[in-house]
C-alpha cells in the first residue's frame, strides 16, 4: 500500500512516458447504455464494444473498488495484485500482474477477458498484445477530482451501469459539495502532505490527484511551485514555508511521532501545536469511490469542527 | 642527480597539491553552508556562528527557524558529505592500489550491495521499529561488512587470498545481491521506494545521529590507511616484489581489506550507493598528483570530501526547493571533467614520446 504512489511515480518516469492529459470534462449525465459503443480513453485510444462486458479485468485497485462500486464485483474476473484489497471479496479475486509492473498477458487471455480497466497509463506494449486477442483495453487516468467524477461515470458506460454510476457520482458530488461548503467557511490553511521520508522527501505538487484533494478540503500546500507531480523536497524549504498543518501519508512509513522527532522539527508550527496528523494513503491515492472518504479525513485535519 | 631533482619537484608539486585541495575544501565548505534552498546572509551565518561557539549572544532580528535550519539541517548534510566521499574516495584509492585494477571501487567485493540487502531486510520486516534511520544504517553496516568477508572467505585458500578470485567472486556475490534485489522489488512494490534509495543514495536528513555513527569510524578508517600509505606503495610492484622488499603481503592485504571495507561500509550505511566517488576520485588525483599514497592518500580525502560537499550541494539548489539525486549529480560533475583529464594527459604523453 504505502509506495503505491511512488511506485506509479516511478514508473512513469523510468518509462519516460509521455502522456496525454485526460480531458478536464465537468461530469455530464451520460446517454442510457447502448451496445454497441464507441468511447475514446485517456490515451487517445478509441475502443469499441459490441455489447456489455461480462468478464472484467482492472489493472489499478481504484477500478477493482469502482465497479465494486458499482455492484459489478461479480464480473471482476483477475486484478492487478495485493493491493487490490477492497472491498475484503475484491482480495479473493486472481491476481494478473507479472514482472516488471505489468500484466500476465496469457493470464488475461486464459481469463477470458473481455475488458481490461487500466488506471495508470503508460504499457503501451502489453495493451497491444491485448487488443491483437481482441480484447478490449480502456485506459482512465484521474488528476483531479472532477476527473475521477467523469471516469467513474464512463466506467458506467462502459459496463451498462450508467444508473448506478449516475447515483454513485451524485451520491459522491453532493457530499465533496457539502464539505466543500463546510470548509469554505474559514480561510484556507497551509499545509505540507508528505509522501515519504526515509527515501527521499518527497512530497506532492500541482497535476497530482492528492494535490487536487488538498486544495478541495481547503489546503493552500505549500508545495504550490512545484514542477512535478511528486517532487523532492527540500526540509529547509519546509521549515521556513512552516505551515500549519503537516499530513503524512501512510505510505510514508512513518508516525506523527517519527515525523515530530525529527531533526529540526520542533521548529515546526505544526509539531508545536500539535498539527500532525496521518493520512490513509489508501483513501486518497486510489482515484476510487472511497476518495470522498479521504477528503472527509483531509478536511477533518484541516478545518476542525 | 635530475632523478633526485624530479623526485624533489614531485614533492613539492604534493605539497602545492594538498595545499590547493585543502583550500578548495574550505571553499566547499563555505559555499555549502552559505548555499540552500533557504537564504540566509552571510552576516546572519556569521553572527549564528558567533552565538553558537560562545563568542556572542543570540542574534537579534533572526527568526528561531534560521539557526535550526543552519545547524540541524544544513551543516550536518554538508559534514556528513564531507565524511562520505572522503570515505568513497579512500576506499577506492586502497582496493586499486591492493588489486592493482584501474576499475576497483568501493563496491568491489560487494559491501554496496550487501549495505542495501542489510537495510532492505529491516526495512521490508519493519523491524527498524523506534530507532528507525539508525537500524537501517546498522543493518546497512553489518550487510556490508558481512558480504566483504563472505567474499573475503571465497578467495582465501589456506592462507593465501587470491586476488583474482577476489574480484571474481565480488562481482558474481554482487550480482547475485542485485538479482535478490529485482526480485524482491518486482513481487513486492511496497520496496521498490527503499530500494530504489539505496540504489540512488542520498545524504537528505540523515542529521547528526548518522555523523555519530559514521565519523569515528571513518576517522579511524582514515587513519589506519595513512598508516600504511607506505605499504601500499610498495604493493603497487606486485606481490611478488612487495614480498621481497620485507612486506608481509597476506597480513598487509587483509589489513587493508577490512580498511578498505570499513571505510565504504560506514559510507554507504548512511548515503546509500553514491557512485563515481570511490572510483573516480582517486584517478584524477593521480593524473594531477603522481601514484605516491603519501600524496595521493591525503589528497583523496580532501578531494573526495570537496567533491561530495559540491555535488550535494548542487543537489540541494540547482531546482530548489525541490532536490536531485546526488548520485546522478556526482556522475554528471565529474564523469567530463575525468574524461577531459584523461584525453589530456594521454595527449602530452603521445606528445613526449
Amino acid at each position: 500500500m504505502r509506495s503505491r504512489l511512488i511506485l506509479v511515480a516511478l514508473v512513469a518516469l523510468l518509462a519516460t512516458a509521455c502522456l496525454p492529459q485526460p480531458a478536464d470534462t465537468p461530469p455530464e449525465s451520460p446517454p442510457e447504455p447502448t451496445f454497441p459503443l464507441s468511447l475514446t480513453d485517456d490515451e487517445g485510444v478509441t475502443v469499441e464494444l459490441q455489447e456489455a462486458p461480462e468478464r472484467i479485468v482492472t489493472w489499478a485497485p481504484s477500478l477493482t473498488e469502482a465497479l465494486f462500486a458499482l455492484d459489478l464485483g461479480e464480473q471482476v474476473v483477475g486484478v492487478s495484485g495485493d493491493f487490490d484489497n477492497f472491498p475484503a471479496e475484491a482480495a479473493e479475486i486472481e491476481h494478473i500482474g507479472g514482472s516488471n509492473f505489468q500484466p500476465n498477458v496469457e493470464k488475461v487471455v486464459q481469463l477470458e477477458a473481455d475488458l481490461v480497466l487500466d488506471g495508470f497509463g503508460g504499457g503501451e506494449d502489453w495493451k497491444q498484445r491485448l487488443r491483437e486477442q481482441d480484447i478490449a483495453v480502456f485506459t482512465l487516468q484521474a488528476n483531479t477530482f472532477d476527473d475521477l467524477l467523469h471516469d467513474l461515470q464512463t466506467v458506467g458506460r462502459l459496463t451498462g451501469a450508467n444508473a448506478e454510476a449516475d447515483e454513485l457520482v451524485a451520491d459522491m458530488a453532493d457530499q465533496a459539495g457539502s464539505i466543500e461548503v463546510r470548509v469554505g467557511e474559514e480561510p484556507a490553511v497551509s499545509c505540507f502532505f508528505e509522501v515519504g521520508f526515509q527515501g527521499g522527501f518527497f512530497t506532492v505538487g500541482p497535476g497530482s490527484f492528492i494535490y487536487d484533494l488538498l486544495e478541495t478540503a481547503g489546503c493552500e500546500p505549500v508545495t504550490s511551485d512545484a514542477s512535478d507531480a511528486f517532487p523532492q523536497w527540500s526540509v529547509e524549504a519546509l521549515l521556513e514555508d512552516d505551515p500549519e498543518v503537516y499530513l503524512v501519508s501512510s505510505e510514508s512509513g512513518s508516525t506523527v511521532q517519527a515525523v515530530k522527532r525529527r531533526d529540526g522539527f520542533d521548529a515546526l508550527t505544526s509539531v508545536e501545536e500539535d498539527r500532525v496528523f496521518l493520512i490513509d494513503s489508501d483513501l486518497i491515492s486510489r482515484a476510487g469511490p472511497r476518495v470522498v472518504d479521504g477528503l472527509e479525513a483531509l478536511a477533518d485535519a484541516l478545518h476542525p469542527e | 642527480m635530475r632523478e633526485a631533482g624530479a623526485r624533489n619537484g614531485r614533492r613539492r608539486g604534493g605539497r602545492g597539491l594538498l595545499a590547493a585541495l585543502a583550500l578548495l575544501l574550505a571553499g566547499s565548505v563555505l559555499v555549502a553552508v552559505a548555499a540552500g534552498a533557504v537564504r540566509i546572509s552571510p552576516a546572519t551565518i556569521v553572527r549564528l556562528f558567533a552565538w553558537k561557539l560562545g563568542l556572542a549572544g543570540p542574534p537579534d532580528n533572526v527568526p528561531d527557524t534560521t539557526a535550526v535550519i543552519l545547524f540541524q539541517l544544513r551543516l550536518p548534510r554538508v559534514v556528513l558529505a564531507g565524511i562520505v566521499g572522503a570515505a568513497l574516495a579512500v576506499s577506492g584509492a586502497v582496493f586499486q592500489a591492493l588489486f592493482r585494477n584501474a576499475l576497483a571501487d568501493p563496491a568491489i567485493i560487494g559491501v554496496s550491495s550487501g549495505a542495501a540487502l542489510g537495510a532492505i531486510a529491516v526495512l521490508l520486516t519493519g523491524t527498524a521499529g523506534a530507532l528507525g534511520g539508525l537500524a537501517v544504517s546498522g543493518a546497512a553496516f553489518v550487510g556490508a561488512l558481512l558480504t566483504a568477508f563472505l567474499v573475503y572467505r571465497l578467495a582465501r585458500i589456506g592462507p593465501t587470498v587470491h586476488v583474482t578470485t577476489l574480484l571474481l567472486g565480488g562481482i558474481a556475490v554482487a550480482a547475485v545481491i542485485s538479482a535478490c534485489m529485482t526480485l524482491v522489488m518486482s513481487f513486492s512494490s511496497q520496496s521498490v521506494q527503499s530500494i530504489y534509495f539505496w540504489l540512488l543514495g542520498g545524504l537528505g536528513q540523515r542529521g547528526w545521529g548518522a555523523i555519530a555513527i559514521a565519523g569515528p569510524l571513518v576517522g579511524a578508517g582514515l587513519l589506519a590507511a595513512a598508516l600504511f600509505a607506505g605499504h601500499l606503495n610498495l604493493s603497487l610492484l606486485g606481490e611478488e616484489r612487495s614480498g621481497q622488499l620485507g612486506l608481509d603481503v597476506e597480513r598487509f592485504k587483509r589489513v587493508m581489506l577490512v580498511v578498505g571495507s570499513l571505510l565504504a561500509a560506514a559510507a554507504v550505511s548512511v548515503s546509500g550507493l553514491i557512485g563515481f566517488v570511490g572510483l573516480m576520485t582517486p584517478h584524477i588525483l593521480r593524473l594531477v598528483g603522481g601514484p605516491d599514497h603519501r600524496i595521493l592518500l591525503p589528497s583523496v580525502v580532501l578531494g573526495g570530501a570537496s567533491f561530495m560537499i559540491l555535488a550535494d550541494l548542487a543537489s540541494r539548489v540547482v531546482v530548489s526547493p525541490e532536490e536531485i539525486p546526488v548520485g546522478a549529480v556526482t556522475a554528471l560533475l565529474g564523469g567530463p571533467f575525468f574524461l577531459w583529464l584523461l584525453r589530456r594527459e594521454q595527449r602530452e604523453a603521445s606528445a613526449h614520446a
